[in-house]
């Protein structure tokens, strides 16, 4: 076992729990065969409150309480057949058999319906959003997602830990290198390997590049949103030479498979001294690009206080990433319970206050720019080191926790191995999972029109919270 | 009815079907500076009703299944479906999944495939350019068009370390 999951009976379960859920730092709960996990994020990383299976006795819901569980506890209920009896939402959290649960409105004189999906107008993943609105000013909104299930975690039941791992990498696109480097976390914890320091340099390498086109993008879309075209183009052009510097790291446009368990993919940094030429000039072009996009006056007050997300609020639903630190929070998990080669390199974790559009843009902005600072900084430590093939991993019985920040926040992965190496459960909590039911949120008292603007802000993933 | 004018007036919706965003990621780079289909005149539309052409990804959900059907109903013919990555073509690491199918651009009859994980740009672009050619011409064509060959599965980890399990 890797010492990260703490057995408790009811009473003790019950106290450490609530004290965790008030002041600690929730990433999610699932169920496996062993039973019910609640993971948490302390300074050296994940750990999980456990609790044995209910047997078919009726349980407490701790998302009537603390509403972040909600989807986690839902699902619970709905695939591991544990029985709660008070969730604050009972209907079922995905689609069966093709159809969705209808959606929860707000009801009144003068309030209407309009919905909207799951097919939608722009290259967008599939999602199904309900609006109760009273005029323009949104009342509720009901976010229903999951038309990208696939069941990916069933899927890998009884797969061999190892091969797992190309699978991993394809639940998300825009998460993948973040999400492949979690499970190699959980994989190499189980089997008790330490990596070799130049290796866990190319790994920063690799996350990082993934938060910088993922936010040069974000960026450009919030400008779209706004209504400001040239900056929607240039922060795309930028995207793509983001890309493409990826593909010149790694060998892929969106770094696939280059973070693999036991260290790094065989074309990951190969040549580096031209990549550290090319990401000085995307800085130096990115700065431009954001001195034009924030220096403008009527995209600025577009964002300001458009799908503001207070403190409180975020930490009730339990925000991450970009989105909960623009909103006050302090959580970056890099910063937070170092990993890697951030044990070594100190991160500036950026923050804002006001919980807006503006403010998550802001954050992602400094976010930028560190990342190109510390991918730089390790660049120069690496030169011409030369980097080991990946250790012999050996998937031994046990289960551990993968945790790291990806572009859209905590990126957790939970492994439950067999003798024979073999997955016996796999769980994922992306980011984006974590963060839907605050969009929805946020949209409240905010103008129809303003959907699109406040929901790039955030520009979450379907595919990996839909599984 | 032959009609060359489809080669540089396409219109083109995307759907997608349990794709993992990849696909997406490499179908919004068309419209960045780099690709910029509208020099074709190609254009992404925002209603099936002014598409020519939909391109699909994903392995085809169970979810999504009834949606993905009626908006491909919803298009006027001539029509081409184009699958875009190895999922859509059930070649992809999600096929035959629990609540997958086996690849949207087999579920909806796409003509034309265009492997990858994902694709590239350039790859993608090629995909278009072909079901350009297939409304231009007016026929259905005999097989369907394959465009790359699938990356999927990918090169494992090292061998070496697999041996273990």
């Amino acid at each position: 076992m890797s010492g990260q999951f703490h057995r408790l009976d009811a009473d003790e379960f019950e106290r450490r729990m609530v004290a965790e859920c008030e002041s600690g730092v929730p990433l999610g709960a699932y169920a496996s065969l062993e039973g019910l996990h609640y993971l948490f994020l302390g300074s050296y990383g994940a750990f999980s409150l456990e609790r044995s299976h209910l047997e078919g006795r009726a349980a407490r819901a701790f998302s009537a309480r603390f509403p972040l569980l909600s989807w986690d506890e839902r699902e619970m209920h709905d695939e591991w057949d544990v029985r709660f009896t008070d969730l604050p939402d009972s209907r079922p959290l995905r689609a069966r058999d093709g159809e969705m649960p209808a959606a929860l409105l707000a009801t009144g004189s003068g309030l209407m319906h309009m919905v909207v999906g799951p097919v939608h107008a722009g290259i967008i993943e599939p999602g199904r959003f309900t609006f109760s609105s009273g005029g323009e000013t949104v009342v509720h909104l009901d976010a229903q997602l999951s038309y990208s299930h696939r069941g990916v975690e069933q899927r890998l039941v009884g797969a061999g830990a190892l091969e797992a791992a190309p699978y991993v990498a394809r639940i998300c696109g825009g998460c993948s290198a973040s999400r492949s480097l979690a499970y190699a976390q959980a994989l190499e914890k189980l089997a008790g390997i330490e990596l070799d320091r130049a290796v866990e340099f190319a790994r920063l390498v690799v996350v990082e590049l993934e938060r910088v086109y993922n936010h040069l993008a974000d960026l450009a879309a919030s400008a779209s949103g706004a209504g400001w075209g040239p900056g929607f183009a240039r922060g795309m052009a930028l995207k793509e030479r983001a890309m493409r510097a990826c593909q010149l790291a790694t060998g892929h446009r969106l770094l696939f498979d280059a973070i693999v368990p036991g260290g790094i993919g065989p074309n990951t940094l190969l040549d580096r001294s031209p990549l550290r030429n090319e990401l000085r000039e995307l800085g130096r072009a990115a700065e431009g690009y954001m001195q034009s996009l924030f220096g403008n006056a009527s995209v600025v007050a577009r964002w300001k206080r458009a799908g503001s997300v207070s403190r409180q609020m975020a930490h009730a639903f339990g925000a991450v990433g970009p989105a909960e630190r623009a909103a006050g929070g302090k959580v970056d998990v890099r910063a937070f319970a170092p990993y890697g080669a951030y044990r070594e390199l100190g991160v500036d974790a950026a923050s804002a206050v006001n919980g807006d559009a503006f403010a998550r843009c802001a954050v992602k902005r400094d976010e930028i720019r560190e990342s190109l600072r510390l991918i730089d900084e390790v660049l120069s430590r690496l030169g011409d080191a030369r980097l080991e093939a990946p250790e012999v991993v050996r998937a031994t019985f046990g289960s551990a926790i993968g945790v790291v920040e990806g572009a859209r926040g905590a990126e957790t992965v939970a492994v439950h191995v067999d003798e024979r190496g073999r997955l016996t459960r796999l769980h994922v909590i992306s980011a984006s999972y974590r963060n839907w039911p605050i969009v929805a949120r946020a949209m409240d008292g905010n103008i129809v029109p303003d959907f699109p603007l406040v929901n790039k802000s955030f520009n979450l993933c379907y595919a990996c919270a839909d599984r | 009815m032959t009609n060359p004018a489809f080669r540089t007036s396409l219109g083109i919706r995307h759907l997608v079907c349990g794709s993992c965003n990849g696909c997406e990621h490499e179908m919004n780079a068309l419209s960045n500076a780099y690709y910029d289909i509208t020099r074709d005149g190609w254009s992404l539309v925002a209603s099936p009703r002014h598409a020519d052409v939909v391109t699909v990804t994903g392995p085809m959900t169970a979810a999504m299944r009834s949606a993905a059907a009626e908006t491909v109903e919803a298009v006027p013919a001539p029509r081409v479906i184009v699958a875009i990555g190895d999922c859509a073509a059930g070649a992809g690491p999600w096929a035959e999944a629990p609540a997958a199918g086996e690849g949207a651009g087999v579920d909806l009859g796409a003509a034309i495939f265009v492997y990858g994980c994902p694709p590239t740009p350039d790859a993608i672009r090629a995909g278009l350019e072909a079901a350009g050619d297939v409304l231009s011409r007016g026929d259905e064509p005999a097989r369907s068009v394959q465009i790359g060959t699938p990356a999927w599965p990918a090169a494992a980890a090292d061998p070496e370390a697999t041996s273990s399990i």
